[in-house]
C-alpha cells in the first residue's frame, strides 16, 4: 500500500457528482476534471491520500489553480450543525446527553427553518423546482467564470434566490442543497488504484460485464474460501548455468518439493481477479519500504530499469534471484519488429555498460519465477487477458518490463499447454543451439532472437511441467467457461483439502456444477452401482473423464456450497439514517465453494442404520457426508427425496 | 509446538502430530481435533486416542500421515467394554456413549496385534467414514467453540477487502471474542514470520494486534493461539481499550495501517485512534484523560505515514450513529455503513408436477401412464412408488435457499482517516515539484484542446502509409 500519491501513478480522483476518474499523475501536467476545473498533477505528487481538496479562484498572475485542503470540520460543517441543533434526534456522541432531549413523539416531525416550529409539510405544496429559481441560467453561468471560492457562491446565490425555499422542508432544503453542491462545488479527493478501488470504478462507471459483475463482496468471499494468502518465502531454483551449446538436457528439471502455496487461476474478469490475488499474496505492488529505496537511485542515476531490477532485488532480501533482462517477454512472439529489436538493444547496452551490477548474467535456462507463492493462470487464448494490471504497473505483454513483484510469481499458459503440451510447438520444439564462436558471428538482433527464444523454452518448460505436477493449494475462477469442465481437468491437479472458489455472475452453471456432486449422485457412486467405474483404480478415478450421468467424480469434492454477499448500503446523518434508495442491480454474483477430497480406495460405505435390506442398490440414500441412510428405500424414508437432499438430522430422524 | 508454523498458514502435504485438523462430519457439521500420536492405551482404548461420531470411532493413528482431505473410514473399536457393564456390539455405537464412560477403565484383554507404539492397529469398519481437512479461518469458523458471537466469513471477508489487510499489513483488533476474525486477519496479514534480522533489511512483517477484556476469554484464547502456532503473528493483550488505548509493550506505537472495532462502545475507544491527541473532544473519557496527561508525550498508535482504514462492527443502530459521529470528530473521512446480506442456496432436484412419482405414495398427475412402463425399475412393493433407476438424473434441477438465514449480523462502518500532512511537509514537497511548467492536459479535454491534441498526433505518426513503409524497412533490416 502506497503512503503518498507517486509520481506518473495512477490515481483515480473522486468528484462530487461521487463520479470517479482514473488518471495517471504525470509530473508537470495539467489535470483537467471537466466543469470542476483544472489544475498542476504537481500540486498533488507526493501528498496523502484521502484528503479533500478545494480547486482556489486563479490568482490574477497565475493561469491555473491551487489547492486547499479542507479540513473534516468543515466537510462535516452541517452534520454538527444538525446534531447541535435542538430537535436532533440522534445527538453527537461526545456531547454532553443531558442537555439535548428531543421531545417525545417529535423525532420524526419536520420543522420550519426560521422558527423552529414542527410543521409536518405534505408533498402537495411542492411544485416543480425549476418555475421558482429565479437565477437564469446566464447568471449562473457568470457567477461560476468568476469561480468564487470554489462554487460556494454560486450555491448560496442559488439557494437565496429560490422563490420557495421557505415553503422546502428541512429534508427537501437539504436534499436540494446536495444537488446543487454534486453540481458546483469544485472539490475533488484522491484515492489510490487499488483492487478495491478500481473494481468498484469498473463496476459502478465503466464497463461491469468486462469484470463479470464482480463486486467487492464476491471478491472477498473468493479470496476467503479459495484460502489465498502469502504462499512462503521465495525459493528461486539455482540456475543450471547452460551454454549456448547445451540443449534441453540442460534444463532444470521440475523440483516437486519445492513448489508451495501456489494457487491456480481461470480468469476471465481481465486481470482483475488475478489483482486481487496477487494483492492478497503480497505481489502486486512492491511494499513500501522497497519503493522508497528504489525512488532514491532512480533520482541519483538514470539507469535503464532492468539493471535497478538486480539492485532493488538484492536490496530487497539478499536472495539469489536469477533475473534476466527481459525476463518477461511472455512467451509471446512479437510480431512487431520494432519492439523487438528495441529489446535487443536493451540487451546490448546492458551488455556493453559498465558492469554496475557485477552479478554476471543469468543463463538463458535460468527460471525466473519463484517455486513458491504464485499464481498459475490457465487461459483459453494464445494469450491471457491481463489487461487490467496495467493499473499496478505490469504488463504482460512488454518485452522489457521494469522490476515488479509478479514477474517473478505469476505464470500464464494454456489450456493446450496444460491438457496436451506435447502438441504445442513452443513446448515441444527443442531449443536452438549454438557455438559462442557462431553466436558472435550474428547480427545483434539475430543474437537476440536466439537468446529470447531459449528462455522462452525454459520458462515454459518450466511452467508446463509444475503445473502438470499438480499440487495446487487451490483453484480460484470467474470465467465464462463452463465450471464443470474447468473442474474436469482442475481438480486432478488440486492438493487434497485444497479449496475451490469459483465465482459466477449467474447462478445456473454453479447450480449445474453443484448438482454434479449431489448426495444421490455420490452414493451412487461410492455403493459401486456405476458399471463403469467397477474396475477402476483411485488414481484412475482422480481422472474421470466424465460421462453423461456422471460429469464429473462426484466423490472428488466435499462440502459443496453456493453463496452469495450482497453489502446494503446506508446514509447515516442525524434523524436522517436509512438504507440507499436505490443501489446497482444486474448480475447478482455467486460463489461455490469445496474442498478436494481425496477419496478411500475400494467401496466405502456410509453409516447408517438399516431396516431392511434391498437386493439391488440403486442408491437413492438421503443424507450427506458419514450419514446415509442407505440402501433401505422404503417408502417412508424415500419421502425424504422430495427434496432429494436431507440433513443428516432429518435423515437419522426419520430412520 | 509454538516453534513450528501454523497450519493455517503454510500446510504441509499431510495431516502431522500434534497439529489442528478440521474432521468433516457431514455437511456443516465441523469437529476441530489435535491429532495425538500416543503410544499404548488411552483412556480405556487400545488403540490410542479415539474419536467418537455417530458415524464411528475414528482412532488418531488412521488419521495421522494422510494426505489432507483423505476420507477414512471408522474403525472396529471397543468402546462398550470400557467400563460400561453391557458389553455392546463393536460398529453400534452410534450414539450418545462417547466421554461418558469414561471413568473406569478396564483393559482389553484382546491379543489384537500392537504396533511398535503398543497401540493396537485399528480395523475398518464395515461402514461410516469422515474427511480430514486442513484448517483454514473459514472451516475454524464453523467449528470453534464460541465464547461470543462470532464474526462470519461472509462480514470478514468484507471487512478485510475494504480494511486493506494485506501482506505485512499491521491489523488493530479489539474485541478478540471467538477468535474468528483474528485467525482470518492473520493469515491475511502474514509475509512470514518474524525472523531476527528483519530490522536489518527492513522487512516490514504483518501482524495482528489484538486486545481482549474479558480475562478468561483472554486466557482460553491465548492459549489456542500458542495451539495454532499463530502466537508470532497475533498479539494479544488482556486489556480495556476504552481506557487504555492501544499501545503495545508498554508505550509502543504499533503503528497499524488498519483496525477492525468489535466493541459495545467503539466511540470509547475511537478518540485512543488519532493522529494527535484529540484537543476538546468530550467524548473522551476521564480516566484516559488523566492517563494521557500523566504520561506527557502522546502516542498515536497509527503508521504515521499511510492511511488509515477503519471497521466497526455493531449490532444496533444505535450504536451506528454514535460511531459514525465520534468519527466525524475526529476526523475520518469517506465513512460508510453497510450490512452484508449473505445467502446460502441448496440445489435440489425438484420431481413434483413433471409426471414423475411423488413421495409418500401419492401421485401428483391424473393418470400414472409412465409409472409402470418401461424405464421404471421393478420391485414395486405395497403401493410404494418406484423411481427411476437414476435418481439423481430426474427431476427439474432448481436451487432454493437455506431453511433459515441471518438476516443481521451487524452493521459495518468503514471510515479511512488520512495521514498528518503538515506546513512543513507541503512546503518541502513544493520545492520538488514546483508548479508552473506544466505542458500536456491530462484528463477531461474540451473539444478545442483535443483536436489540437489529434492533429499534433497525426503529424508526427504520418499516414498509414508512410507508417507501414517504415515498418517494413524496418523488418527487412532485422531480417536480415
Amino acid at each position: 500500500m502506497h503512503s503518498i500519491i507517486r509520481a506518473s501513478a495512477w490515481v483515480a480522483i473522486k468528484l462530487p457528482s461521487g463520479n470517479t476518474r482514473v488518471i495517471q499523475a504525470l509530473p508537470n501536467t495539467t489535470i483537467s476534471l471537466g466543469k470542476y476545473g483544472s489544475f498542476p498533477a504537481n500540486l498533488i505528487i507526493e501528498r496523502p491520500f484521502h484528503l479533500t481538496y478545494e480547486l482556489q479562484d486563479k490568482r490574477a498572475d497565475e493561469t491555473y489553480s491551487r489547492l486547499r485542503v479542507v479540513p473534516t470540520s468543515e466537510l462535516y460543517a452541517e452534520v454538527f450543525a444538525d446534531e447541535e441543533s435542538p430537535t436532533c434526534s440522534t445527538p453527537a456522541a461526545g456531547l454532553n446527553e443531558a442537555v439535548i432531549t428531543p421531545a417525545e413523539g417529535e423525532e420524526f416531525s419536520v420543522v420550519e427553518i426560521e422558527s423552529g416550529k414542527v410543521v409536518a409539510r405534505s408533498n402537495r405544496e411542492v411544485i416543480d423546482e425549476n418555475a421558482r429559481q429565479t437565477m437564469t441560467q446566464d447568471e449562473i453561468e457568470v457567477l461560476k467564470k468568476l469561480g468564487n471560492n470554489a462554487g460556494k457562491e454560486v450555491i448560496t446565490q442559488l439557494i437565496l434566490s429560490h422563490t420557495a425555499i421557505d415553503q422546502k422542508t428541512s429534508f427537501s432544503l437539504a436534499k436540494y442543497k446536495l444537488l446543487k453542491e454534486k453540481k458546483y462545488m469544485r472539490r475533488f479527493q484522491v484515492l489510490p488504484v487499488d483492487v478495491a478501488n478500481f473494481s468498484n470504478y469498473q463496476l459502478e462507471e465503466r464497463d461491469a460485464t468486462k469484470i463479470l459483475d464482480m463486486r467487492g463482496e464476491m471478491m472477498g468471499l473468493v479470496g476467503c474460501w479459495g484460502n489465498v494468502h502469502f504462499g512462503g518465502e521465495d525459493v528461486y531454483l539455482d540456475d543450471p548455468q547452460a551454454t549456448t551449446e547445451q540443449g534441453h538436457e540442460a534444463c532444470t528439471p521440475v523440483q516437486e518439493d519445492l513448489l508451495k502455496g501456489r494457487w491456480l487461476v481461470v480468469d476471465d474478469t481481465g486481470g482483475i481477479l488475478v489483482a486481487a490475488m496477487a494483492e492478497r499474496m503480497g505481489v502486486l505492488q512492491q511494499d513500501d519500504d522497497a519503493e522508497i529505496d528504489e525512488a532514491k537511485t532512480e533520482e541519483d542515476t538514470e539507469e535503464p530499469e532492468h539493471t535497478s531490477t538486480q539492485a532493488a532485488n538484492t536490496a530487497q532480501n539478499g536472495e539469489h534471484k536469477p533475473t534476466t533482462a527481459d525476463s518477461n517477454d511472455a512467451d509471446i512472439d512479437m510480431l512487431d519488429a520494432d519492439a523487438e529489436s528495441t529489446a535487443s538493444a536493451a540487451q546490448e547496452s546492458t551488455a556493453t555498460k559498465p558492469p554496475r551490477a557485477s552479478k554476471p548474467r543469468a543463463s538463458d535456462f535460468a527460471i525466473p519465477y519463484s517455486q513458491t507463492n504464485t499464481i498459475t493462470v490457465v487461459h483459453g487464448a494464445s494469450q491471457p487477458n491481463l489487461s487490467f494490471l496495467n493499473y499496478w504497473g505490469f504488463d504482460v505483454t512488454s518485452p522489457t518490463h521494469p522490476p515488479h513483484p509478479l514477474l517473478h510469481h505469476l505464470l500464464t499458459l494454456t489450456w493446450l499447454q496444460l491438457l496436451k503440451p506435447e502438441l504445442d510447438t513452443s513446448y515441444s520444439t527443442p531449443p536452438l543451439v549454438a557455438s559462442e564462436r557462431t553466436l558472435v558471428a550474428w547480427k545483434p538482433s539475430r543474437r537476440g532472437n536466439f537468446h529470447r527464444k531459449r528462455r522462452r523454452y525454459a520458462r515454459i518448460r518450466h511452467i508446463v511441467d509444475s503445473a502438470r505436477a499438480g499440487n495446487f493449494s487451490g483453484l480460484v475462477c470467474a470465467s465464462t467457461m463452463d465450471p464443470v469442465s474447468i473442474l474436469r481437468h482442475t481438480l486432478p491437479l488440486l492438493a487434497g483439502g485444497a479449496p475451490v472458489a469459483i465465482y459466477s455472475p449467474t447462478l445456473e452453471p454453479l447450480a449445474a456444477l453443484s448438482d454434479c456432486f449431489s448426495v444421490s449422485r455420490r452414493t451412487a457412486w461410492t455403493s459401486g452401482s456405476v458399471k463403469e467405474i467397477v474396475d477402476k483404480s483411485v488414481e484412475e478415478l482422480e481422472s474421470w473423464e466424465g460421462n453423461e450421468e456422471f460429469p464429473l467424480n462426484p466423490t472428488l469434492l466435499l462440502g459443496t456450497s453456493i453463496q452469495t454477499s450482497r453489502a446494503r448500503r446506508w446514509q447515516v446523518l442525524p434523524g436522517r439514517t436509512h438504507p440507499l434508495m436505490t443501489e446497482r442491480g444486474g448480475a447478482n454474483g455467486y460463489v461455490f465453494t469445496a474442498w478436494r477430497a481425496k477419496p478411500a480406495e475400494g467401496r466405502v460405505e456410509a453409516k447408517g442404520k438399516f431396516k431392511r435390506k434391498r437386493t439391488e442398490v440403486e442408491g437413492e440414500g438421503e443424507g450427506d457426508g458419514g450419514v446415509v441412510v442407505g440402501e433401505e428405500g422404503s417408502g417412508g424414508d424415500a419421502s425424504a427425496s422430495a427434496t432429494a437432499e436431507t440433513t443428516p438430522a432429518a435423515a437419522e430422524a426419520e430412520a | 509446538m509454538s516453534s513450528s508454523i501454523s497450519p493455517f498458514l503454510e500446510l504441509g502435504p499431510r495431516t502431522k502430530a500434534n497439529s489442528l485438523a478440521v474432521l468433516h462430519l457431514s455437511r456443516d457439521n465441523l469437529m476441530p481435533v489435535y491429532l495425538q500420536q500416543t503410544s499404548g492405551e488411552h483412556d480405556g482404548y487400545s488403540e490410542g486416542v479415539v474419536v467418537n461420531t455417530r458415524y464411528g470411532s475414528f482412532p488418531h493413528s488412521t488419521m495421522l500421515n494422510v494426505p489432507w482431505g483423505s476420507q477414512i473410514r471408522a474403525s472396529k473399536v471397543d468402546t462398550g467394554s470400557r467400563g460400561r457393564k453391557r458389553k455392546r456390539v463393536p460398529g453400534d455405537e452410534a450414539d450418545r456413549d462417547n466421554e461418558s464412560g469414561a471413568d473406569t477403565t478396564t483393559t482389553n484383554p484382546a491379543a489384537a496385534a500392537l504396533n511398535a507404539n503398543g497401540v493396537k492397529e485399528a480395523v475398518a469398519a464395515s461402514s461410516g467414514f469422515i474427511h480430514v481437512l486442513p484448517p483454514t479461518p473459514e472451516i475454524w469458523t464453523t467449528s470453534l467453540p464460541h465464547r461470543t458471537q462470532v464474526v462470519y466469513t461472509p462480514d470478514y471477508s468484507y471487512i478485510l477487502h475494504r480494511i486493506r489487510a494485506r501482506p505485512g499489513a499491521v491489523v488493530i483488533e479489539a474485541g478478540a471474542g471467538s477468535g474468528s476474525f483474528s485467525h482470518a486477519s492473520a493469515r491475511a496479514v502474514y509475509n512470514g514470520y518474524p525472523q531476527p534480522d528483519d530490522a536489518d533489511k527492513k522487512k516490514k512483517r504483518g501482524r495482528v494486534i489484538s486486545f481482549e477484556y474479558h480475562e478468561q476469554r483472554f486466557h482460553k484464547m491465548k492459549q489456542e493461539l500458542a495451539d495454532h502456532c499463530l502466537d508470532q503473528i497475533v498479539h494479544l493483550t488482556h486489556r480495556d481499550v476504552y481506557k487504555d488505548g492501544f499501545l503495545i509493550e508498554g508505550s509502543r506505537s504499533p503503528e497499524a495501517e488498519a483496525v477492525f472495532l468489535d466493541l459495545p462502545a467503539p466511540w470509547e475507544a475511537l478518540p485512543h485512534l488519532s493522529r494527535r491527541k484529540p484537543e476538546g473532544y468530550t467524548g473522551l473519557s476521564e480516566a484516559a484523560g488523566q492517563r494521557k496527561e500523566g504520561e506527557g508525550e502522546w502516542t498515536s498508535p497509527l503508521n504515521p505515514r499511510k492511511s488509515v482504514y477503519i471497521c466497526s462492527f455493531s449490532p444496533c443502530i444505535e450504536q451506528v450513529t454514535k460511531t459514525v459521529s465520534a468519527m466525524r470528530r475526529l476526523g475520518w473521512v469517506d465513512i460508510d455503513m453497510v450490512e452484508i446480506a449473505n445467502r446460502k442456496y441448496h440445489t435440489v432436484r425438484d420431481r413434483v408436477g413433471l409426471n414423475m412419482p411423488v413421495d409418500r405414495g401419492v401421485n401428483n398427475s391424473a393418470r400414472d401412464d409412465g409409472i409402470d412402463g418401461e424405464g421404471v425399475g421393478g420391485g414395486k412393493k405395497g403401493g410404494a412408488v418406484e423411481t427411476s433407476a437414476h435418481p439423481w438424473m430426474d427431476g427439474r434441477l432448481v436451487t432454493r435457499g437455506e431453511p433459515e438465514i441471518k438476516t443481521h449480523t451487524s452493521y459495518l462502518v468503514f471510515a479511512i482517516l488520512p495521514r498528518e500532512w503538515t506546513k512543513e511537509d507541503e512546503e518541502a514537497t513544493a520545492k520538488k515539484y514546483p508548479i508552473g511548467e506544466e505542458k500536456q492536459v491530462v484528463g477531461n479535454l474540451d473539444k478545442a484542446a483535443r483536436k489540437k491534441e489529434r492533429q499534433e498526433q497525426m503529424k508526427k505518426l504520418g499516414n498509414r502509409k508512410t507508417r507501414r513503409k517504415e515498418r517494413d524497412e524496418k523488418m527487412a533490416e532485422t531480417e536480415g
